[in-house]
């Protein structure tokens, strides 16, 4: 791919972004909410294409494509168990919605913390998603040196596409919060998601059509095609990759915070709905683009490199695929910037807001903004360092970050939930999967994440019976959600019989 | 939860238990395009149908 024909890209797409992001600004953002939930009035349409965007990252049409270069159909049947736990949203979704409006809550570990009435809660919380989702963030900023040093052959250095990367990411959040962010990502994943199903749609032409795709696959690589297959996808394995995954909607904070901002129960339904479709579509384009990949160009040492391999083929016209190479970056950057503005807000409302006396909304908000760029230049001096650690912790996060979901179940679900119980889980959990996924321990054959969620309940429950809940919060938390679920079903009855 | 939530709760519950199942006990020996990788997208345009019943109350009350 030529150097000058990506980097004409790239700046295509950075003032396009630019114009976008700028154009997104409405009214004067003095306040966290203002800010960091675009004033909670997202209409559905943006809100779907960013949650696409932010919970798709690089890693689909690349790891994903490489998952099922290497294992077959397992990856598949690995992003739909991903794909249906989003419906813990239909279940999870109206509550926090209604409860955020409510209360006023901004981060996802703010209203854990009113609900078990703990200010510690919160900060406990919220410190475990730094821990685990700032390295995360890192590797996806050298995922983006990589890819692009890869396709230019070295003339884009890693270092400079790290740079760009970084400096996007600030930038998207900075220019108008959670507004510019959920415009720029409407962009991404709109674009992504056109492009990458023509090129799918080339390249099963060039393979002689549907029949010609499915019929190659039946004759050079039957076992691609079941589970668990050549033995990538054991049943262990699998069952390991989706369990934390499952549970993503509603463990890590930057998808379960979008929950906060649809301007209604409306929007969030078409959020929803829209994901789904949207979902849908990119997973089996995905898929379908890691196995062209190992039909065309089987015995690749690096699955990683089954997408820019079928970028740099012949089938797809080297505009198109350098556009999707780009979009791969963009990608990674709409991820990124969600993280930074979540971890932001979870800093400078639930560790500051918290620990400093006399912090107000105001205060928060400017130690909000000035954090966005220290944690940026932090995922970058990571991304640089490339400790082990690091990779250990990014691959660990969504194992790490399940340890919190049965506090989240307990909040909604579990009056009896105590704030010492979610301390306990939260922590204990998360140190044994980092514990776990450092020294490479497979217990029984099952992954860190299995483990976490089961010790994470099971410290749950029984701290909580060993310890005082708080009754009267916990009451009026849910004695609210109860009405107004109820509400929610009279009012749709009444309206059918008139 | 409501009664509505809870019905179709179960139906979402099941159709993820059978994602497991199925490909795993049932399909492991169909290296076709109508064994897991059919399956799979049935399921997952179940889900998509169960996420729209689930969600036809919410309105526009803001």
């Amino acid at each position: 791919m030529s150097t000058t024909m990506v980097w004409t890209i790239i700046s295509i797409y950075i003032v396009i972004a630019l114009v976008i992001a700028y154009l997104s600004r409405s009214g004067k953002q003095t306040n966290m909410a203002s800010y960091f939930l675009g004033d909670r009035k997202l209409n559905g349409f943006v809100s779907a294409l960013s949650y696409s965007a932010t919970t798709y990252s690089a890693f689909m049409l690349v790891g994903l494509a490489g998952l099922t270069y290497n294992g077959g159909v397992g990856a598949f049947g690995f992003e739909i168990i991903y794909f249906m736990g989003v419906s813990l949203v239909a279940l999870f979704g109206p509550r926090f919605w209604l409860v955020g409006k409510k209360y006023g809550y901004v981060t996802p570990s703010e209203m854990l913390g009113d609900r078990y009435n703990s200010k510690a809660v919160a900060i406990v919380v919220s410190i475990s998603s730094c821990v685990f989702l700032i390295p995360y963030s890192a590797v996806q900023l050298a995922g983006v040196g990589y890819l692009l040093q890869g396709v230019t052959n070295d003339a884009i250095p890693f270092t400079t596409g790290v740079i760009i990367a970084t400096v996007l990411a600030i930038v998207f959040s900075y220019i108008a919060g959670m507004r510019s962010v959920a415009w720029t990502d409407s962009l991404q994943s709109l674009m992504m998601v056109l492009t990458s199903t023509v090129v799918v749609i080339l390249i099963i032409r060039g393979l002689g059509g549907l029949g010609g795709f499915f019929g190659a696959l039946e004759t050079n690589q039957p076992e691609s095609l079941t589970v668990p297959g050549n033995g990538f996808f054991s049943f262990t394995s699998f069952l390991s990759l989706t369990i934390p995954w499952f549970f993503f909607s509603i463990s890590n904070p930057q998808v379960s915070q979008r929950l906060f901002m649809p301007a209604s129960l409306k929007s969030l339904r078409q959020m929803l709905m829209g994901f789904l479709i949207f979902g849908f579509i990119y997973t089996v384009v995905s898929v379908v683009w890691g196995f062209s990949a190992s039909i065309m160009f089987p015995g690749l040492e690096n699955a990683d490199l089954a997408t820019p391999k079928l970028l740099s083929s012949e089938l797809v016209p080297p505009i198109l695929g350098a556009i999707v190479m780009v979009g791969i970056m963009a990608a990674a950057i709409s991820t990124i910037d969600s993280i930074l503005l979540t971890l932001s807000s979870l800093f400078a409302r639930d560790v500051y807001g918290n620990i400093k006396k006399g912090s107000n909304d105001r205060k928060q908000l400017t130690v909000g903004k000035v954090i966005i760029p220290i944690i940026a230049v932090l995922s970058y001096l990571f991304a640089q360092l490339e400790l082990d650690l690091i990779a250990v912790l990014s691959v660990s996060a969504s194992a790490g970050l399940i340890v919190v979901v049965p506090s989240i179940i307990g909040a909604f679900f579990w009056r009896r939930g105590t704030a010492p119980a979610v301390w306990a889980s939260v922590s204990i959990s998360g140190v044994m999967v980092i514990l776990l996924e450092f020294t490479q321990t497979t217990p029984l054959g099952l992954g860190s994440g299995i483990w976490g969620i089961l010790l994470a309940s099971l410290l749950f429950v029984s701290v909580s019976f060993a310890t005082t809940a708080p009754k009267q919060k916990a009451n009026e938390f849910l004695n609210y959600l109860k009405t107004e679920m109820n509400t929610l079903k009279k009012s749709k009855s009444k309206r059918n019989v008139s | 939860m409501t009664s509505h939530e809870k019905k179709l709760g179960i139906v979402l519950l099941i159709i993820v238990l059978l994602s497991y199942i199925i490909p795993y006990m049932m399909l492991s020996h169909v290296a076709s395009w109508y064994g897991s990788f059919l399956f799979w997208s049935i399921a997952a345009i179940v889900i998509i149908i169960i996420n729209y019943l689930l969600t036809r109350d919410w309105g526009d009350n803001e």
